[in-house]
């Protein structure tokens, strides 16, 4: 016994070295310098709480907070489109499969792949405004006008990951008894009941959990996209928090800066993270 | 569940159908059109910027292949992704088998504390897990960003695998060790082949997700370039040539789309694993 758990230690090694190594110090020591004035080269001259001053007054910070809200407002979009695309597939709309299998394409899809695609179509240039140009639309600069940018992003964004979400919440419809339904159907209820009174009062976890996972990947899985269409701009108009620190790390060697945005960040996708796994949790016991 | 609907009603599935179907189109045109646009010269792009190719043409992979150095960038990703993969694998398998079925002091805790990786995210750390890779002399290596993979992406693996262990009888080990194997044969010669089935599922999300991965790569191979960092630089680099950068992104794209036809299933179960229990 004693040497079967001597044995289970160097079983979890392994695991628990990269742990420590690639997360666990790197989080500590972030926390560490972010009370830091540090780029990098020579050693970090302590400042106390002056970055996070600096950050509340800081008109970057400030934009990218605002993006941040912009794109979070249109949550509901990012979780009410799969969600009425699942019950009508669960509800066997004709060509439901071929449907299904469209649109969970894009979710194997890299970041880059899907941002390059867009920035082609989307450029001034490009084939949207080509198109739109033959029925006498005027071209928008999706890409490149400050008033747009934030929008093209937001609905690539939308199509690279509405398909993970159609994929979980018809997961979750399959936990719905079909006698519910027939029941409910039984008792003279409509179409439009069924789908309101039935179906998404008992998806509700589901629902619950879809947004929670939606905001963590706003808040952090937008970099490939920007970073390959917009770079950040025009101006500020499309920085989110994960671009501005890779920003500030990279081109402005601003490490304690970019650490105390990085724990900033950190404590908000924590709190959605633990609203997550205790959802989680509940789907998972029921 | 259809027949149950009045005539009104199946005629609104009907309009329902058509606005999923214009969905339907939309996801799948942008794939076809860089498709299309990757088999056409400058010229012919210009000229017919919608149509099907009308003269298709090699030449943008060509000359993806001679100019750009894809292939190399293309082997980058593949050596970083071999490399993330496998580690992935064996550390989640080992930590898996020992946390699912071994009894030891702190096993929860260790368990409860891999699974925080979960929640940080890269974004999160990339400062200090800069000055990490640069102490360990990792940066601009190709192992050293196979490793910082199998580093994060195991802790999604660990869930897995110690799920998957979980539902094997503990009679199964016992049975071993009243015949005399070892803990190291028990994980050999029963962990491994019955994980199977988790393991190939594990195996395809990492390479997706290392693969598919941008800023990690960013970070770690500053000289060198992974596929998506090279496709990523082309709009500054060949911003007027479309074609080519429609074959590059065809040439990065091909391998995920083909290991997705092959193992649909085993990905959107694996993801639907992911998502509602870890």
């Amino acid at each position: 016994m004693k040497r079967e758990s001597a044995f289970a230690y160097f079983f979890v090694l392994p695991a628990l070295a990269l742990f420590i190594v690639f997360r666990l110090i790197p989080l500590g020591a972030g926390s560490i310098f972010s009370f830091s004035d540090w780029n990098g080269i020579e050693p970090p001259r302590w400042n106390g709480l002056d970055n996070y001053i600096e950050l509340l007054g800081d008109p970057v910070f400030q934009a990218t907070m605002l993006n941040t809200l912009k794109v979070l407002i249109t949550l509901p979009v990012w979780v009410g489109l799969p969600l009425l695309l699942a019950i009508f597939i669960y509800l066997e709309v004709p060509g439901a499969r071929v449907y299904r299998a469209a649109y969970f394409f894009p979710i194997v899809l890299s970041s880059i792949i899907i941002g390059t695609m867009f920035s082609i179509i989307l450029r001034y240039d490009g084939t949207l405004n080509q198109f739109t140009g033959l029925v006498g639309i005027p071209g928008i600069d999706w890409l490149g006008d400050g008033r747009y940018a934030l929008l093209a992003v937001i609905l690539v964004a939308i199509w690279a990951h509405f398909g993970m979400s159609v994929l979980i919440f018809l997961s979750g419809l399959t936990t719905i008894p079909p006698e519910i339904i027939e029941a409910a159907r039984i008792d003279g209820a409509n179409l439009g009941q069924i789908i309101g009174r039935v179906i998404i009062p008992m998806l509700r976890p589901t629902i619950e959990l879809v947004v929670v996972m939606t905001t963590i990947t706003i808040l952090t899985s937008m970099f490939g996209l920007i970073y390959v269409m917009t770079g950040g701009g025009p101006g500020t108009a499309t920085y989110m928090p994960e671009f501005v620190i890779w920003l500030m790390q990279g081109q402005f060697s601003r490490l304690g800066y970019a650490s105390a945005m990085s724990v900033a960040l950190f404590v908000v996708v924590a709190v959605v993270g633990i609203i997550q796994i205790r959802l989680m949790r509940s789907q998972w016991s029921r | 569940m259809r027949s149950l609907l009045s005539a009104t009603e199946r005629r609104l599935m009907w309009v329902a159908s058509a606005i999923m179907m214009v969905l339907a189109l939309t996801t799948i045109y942008p794939i076809l059109f860089t498709f299309s646009t990757s088999l056409k010269s400058t010229k012919d792009f210009i000229r017919h910027g919608f149509s099907i190719p009308t003269a298709p043409t090699f030449e943008k992979y060509l000359s993806a292949w001679s100019t750009i150095k894809i292939g190399e960038y293309f082997l980058n990703s593949a050596i970083v992704t071999v490399i993330g993969v496998g580690l992935v694998l064996a550390v989640s398998s080992l930590a898996g088998f020992a946390l699912a079925q071994l009894q030891f002091r702190f096993r929860q805790a260790i368990f409860y504390l891999l699974l925080t990786g979960l929640i940080i995210p890269v974004q999160v750390i990339m400062v200090p897990l800069f000055q990490v890779v640069v102490e360990l002399h990792l940066l601009n290596s190709r192992i050293g960003l196979g490793v910082v993979y199998g580093a994060f992406f195991s802790p999604f693996g660990i869930y897995l695998m110690t799920s998957y262990y979980s539902t094997l009888p503990a009679e199964l080990i016992e049975a071993a060790k009243v015949d005399g194997a070892s803990l190291w044969q028990i994980y050999r010669k029963i962990m491994l082949p019955l994980g199977r089935p988790a393991l190939i599922t594990l195996g395809i999300l990492t390479t997706l997700s290392c693969w598919n991965d941008v800023l990690i790569s960013l970070l770690v191979l500053q000289h060198d370039r992974t596929l998506m960092v090279g496709i990523a630089a082309l709009r500054g680099e060949f911003g007027a040539d479309i074609p080519l950068i429609a074959s590059c992104v065809v040439i990065g794209a091909a391998p995920v789309i083909a290991v997705y036809l092959i193992f649909q299933r085993k990905i959107l179960g694996g993801i639907i694993v992911g998502s509602v229990k870890g």
